[in-house]
């Protein structure tokens, strides 16, 4: 599936689109990033509460397209910049991970 | 250069007190401070997990026992990280201090359950405690944002035990950003991650009077002082 058509269904609020054309094939969830580059599939969504640029790095290094933050927490906007110069897209969710993450679940 | 060795100076930038919930009750400034003198450190930081309310205290047994402080926290970033801030200035860290523990966003301490959160005096009387549990949780300030912070009150901005399994930047982040760090606290050096350019330190994070100094450095220093120490990392 499409990130966009992924984001068009949850309507998760949308903070950077640059990578919505990529191909979402599996998720994870997780907020020890360290855990994510170990283990995490490729061209995955990432879900998690981790709201930094590192979060941006690694995702980057472990070929993840999307992030997703939930508990509506604040994404700084040096995250966003890198985020956009990566190519990844951002979106955010006042849902926490777990629901987030079979709400992605049912859709993939 | 045989000459230049009776200048090594013996430094811990990583102690706690009692303030700390894991710290033991005997550890108060005191008597870190005592356990610091009988091992030859010259110079000697406090390190709290998000608060500095001890400093005061731990600046007067310094001064009593002629060890030169150096005033710090040990501050739980965004990325739950631990990162040790230090200042030659007591003012500025118990100011950064209240700054941090203001924005602390963690559960209330259960004393019984977590450990006391107790602050002294320099005579090791107690004047006061803290309601928040200042070993969990974590500020809402991104690593980056507390160096820039830390910098601006010409502090030194060190990450904790990076090459640590929990609370550290490998257990967070899995690798070091780069970023401009004044030199990183290590566990075992050379340490299993890469720690890049940045001087490697060690640090005692000792939360028992046994184990004040188990982990101090020794580096070549005119004399023991904040200002010659931030000269010395950033050469």
């Amino acid at each position: 599936m499409k990130v966009k058509d992924l984001a068009e269904k949850l309507s998760y609020e949308c903070l950077v689109s640059e990578g919505n054309e990529e191909e979402i094939l599996d998720g994870y969830t997780s907020d020890l990033l360290s855990d994510v580059m170990g283990n995490s599939p490729e061209d995955s969504i990432l879900i998690t509460i981790q709201a930094h640029k590192n979060t941006v790095a690694v995702a980057s290094l472990a070929n993840i397209n999307v992030l997703l933050i939930c508990n509506n927490r604040p994404a700084p906007d040096d995250m966003l910049k890198a985020a956009a110069d990566e190519g990844i897209s951002v979106f955010r969710t006042k849902d926490n991970q777990f629901t987030a993450s079979w709400k992605v679940h049912e859709l993939l | 250069m045989e000459g230049t060795r009776a200048a090594l100076m013996l430094i811990d930038l990583h102690n706690h007190s009692c303030l700390s919930p894991c710290g033991s009750l005997e550890m108060s400034p005191t008597r870190l401070v005592e356990e610091a003198a009988l091992k030859g450190i010259s110079m000697l930081a406090l390190t709290d997990h998000n608060a500095g309310d001890n400093l005061p205290a731990f600046d007067k047994c310094c001064r009593r026992a002629g060890i030169v402080p150096v005033f710090g926290m040990e501050v739980t970033g965004r990325e739950e990280a631990h990162l040790l801030c230090l200042f030659g200035n007591l003012k500025t860290a118990v100011r950064f201090g209240y700054e941090i523990y203001e924005n602390l966003q963690t559960i209330p301490n259960n004393p019984d359950m977590m450990g006391d959160q107790i602050i002294v005096d320099e005579d090791e009387n107690i004047i006061g405690e803290l309601d928040k549990y200042l070993a969990s949780g974590a500020v809402d300030f991104s690593m980056e944002e507390l160096i820039i912070m830390v910098h601006e009150r010409n502090g030194l901005f060190i990450p904790a035990h990076i090459d640590r399994p929990a609370f550290s930047i490998k257990s967070q982040l899995g690798f070091l950003p780069d970023n401009d760090y004044d030199a990183v606290e290590v566990m075992h050096s050379p340490c299993d991650l890469n720690s890049r350019r940045y001087f490697e330190i060690t640090g005692s994070d000792a939360h028992y009077p046994e184990n004040v100094g188990m982990r101090s450095f020794e580096i070549d220093l005119k004399t023991p002082d904040f200002e010659e120490l931030k000269l010395f990392l950033s050469k």
